[in-house]
């Protein structure tokens, strides 16, 4: 995503982000399609601007705009810094002419939102979890993995994701046992959201997730490794075998890890677990610069605070999000 | 002959039969963003535009929607 790479990592936009706006972040493919206030808010925003939507187009871009919903600035120049600069720069300008009972702290009324589009609105599970997922290419060097490199540009960078598990789902992974040993598979629900739609060469876009017919050999186990009066601590182990031969995509991959419960909290309080194996093919929505041949990729998972906003993002596979739960099959 | 070949498939990193803490530690920060990696992380990011309206109005500031089809932070 340029965005990440060119404009929002320069430092005078990050600067500016910090300290002149409130910085947000949006999926326009559940912003365009949301019906009610914050949808009808954002697209009465968007429609003073080119980004009309007609026939259901994206409306993406980068939107400066006031609370009362003015838009100030719009320009989808997410691979240019020094054009998103000017944006913000002149952004601040208009804000700065607007007469100060529009702008001073207070000056505006922002009611409580309505009943939210269940459709197109996704709230991480009560209680559940929420883990970081990262993939990355890696290279193999002596006899280990390292950071791989490609010519694809920004292809060398983590991807970045979310895996979602429900409270109920993360209750599965406690032992059957307190016995340090004890063997027993990871929930089969969370060990096919995992495979499915986060073991997967999200490096350079959004490939499409893999199918259950795509799922060739999927065996997760946790092991008790250790039992305190405080903590729980559980080992995981396994091996994921992927592949869409229609594609000629696939991954083979080993996973290991440890996953802590906290048994005074009662909480999951680590989430660290590895995936390493080879990869292999594109598909048709990022067909644009996969490395030749079968060649390493590693996905990592790590618990992430649900109190930061930025962590609340929902999974991209979230969007069909009775597939993601496994509420409905495909 | 063949000794060459097992020898250079032992030296070559293969994904292990199971990978130990050691192997599970090195994998985790290699493939982890690393320190100042990702720039644009260290933005306070709001992700729900109504209440980013509500913290605007109250800090009297202008909002910046970076809006992709495809989650900014989350997406690939």
């Amino acid at each position: 995503m340029a965005g990440r790479a060119f404009a929002f990592a320069d430092p005078r936009i990050i600067h500016l982000a910090k300290n002149s706006f409130i910085p947000v972040t949006a999926d326009d493919w559940y912003q365009r399609r949301r019906q009610d206030d914050e949808g009808t808010f954002f697209r009465s925003v968007a429609e003073q601007g080119p980004r009309k939507g007609v026939g259901g187009a994206t409306r993406q871009g980068i939107y400066t705009l006031t609370a009362d919903g003015t838009l100030l600035e719009f320009k989808n120049a997410g691979q240019n810094a020094d054009a998103t600069l000017d944006q913000l720069t002149r952004a601040l300008k208009k804000w700065n002419s607007l007469p100060a009972s529009r702008r001073q702290p207070g000056a505006v009324t922002v009611r409580e939102h309505g009943k939210l589009d269940a459709n197109y609105t996704r709230t991480p599970p009560k209680n559940g979890l929420i883990v970081k997922v990262f993939g990355r290419i890696l290279d193999r060097k002596d006899q280990e993995f390292c950071r791989g490199t490609c010519e694809f540009a920004g292809g060398m960078k983590a991807s970045r994701d979310f895996l979602w598990i429900t409270a109920t789902e993360a209750d599965a992974m406690l032992p059957p046992k307190l016995e340090v040993g004890t063997e027993y598979p990871l929930p089969p629900a969370i060990a096919r959201r995992l495979a499915r739609f986060h073991l997967l060469d999200n490096t350079r876009g959004e490939p499409r997730f893999w199918k259950r017919a795509d799922v060739r050999d999927l065996d997760l186990k946790l092991t008790v490794a250790a039992v305190t009066p405080e903590h729980l601590t559980l080992r995981l182990s396994g091996v994921a075998s992927l592949e869409n031969l229609r594609e000629h995509r696939g991954y083979d991959a080993r996973l290991g890890g440890t996953i802590r419960y906290d048994r005074i909290a009662k909480v999951f309080d680590r989430f660290d677990v590895a995936c390493v194996g080879d990869h292999w093919g594109d598909d048709s929505f990022t067909d644009s610069g996969a490395r030749p041949g079968k060649t390493p990729l590693g996905v990592a998972f790590t618990l992430a605070d649900a109190t930061v906003p930025g962590n609340r993002v929902s999974p991209q596979a979230a969007r069909d999000l009775d597939i993601y739960m496994g509420q409905r099959d495909q | 002959m063949l000794k060459s070949l097992l020898l250079l498939g032992l030296l070559t990193a293969q994904p292990p039969a199971r990978l130990d803490d050691k192997q599970i530690d090195h994998l985790l920060a290699v493939i982890k963003p690393g320190e100042g990696e990702d720039p644009f992380a260290t933005i306070p990011w709001q992700t729900n535009l109504w209440e980013a309206r509500k913290l605007a109005a109250k800090q009297g500031k202008p909002i910046l929607l970076w809006e992709m089809d495809g989650h900014p932070l989350g997406c690939g």
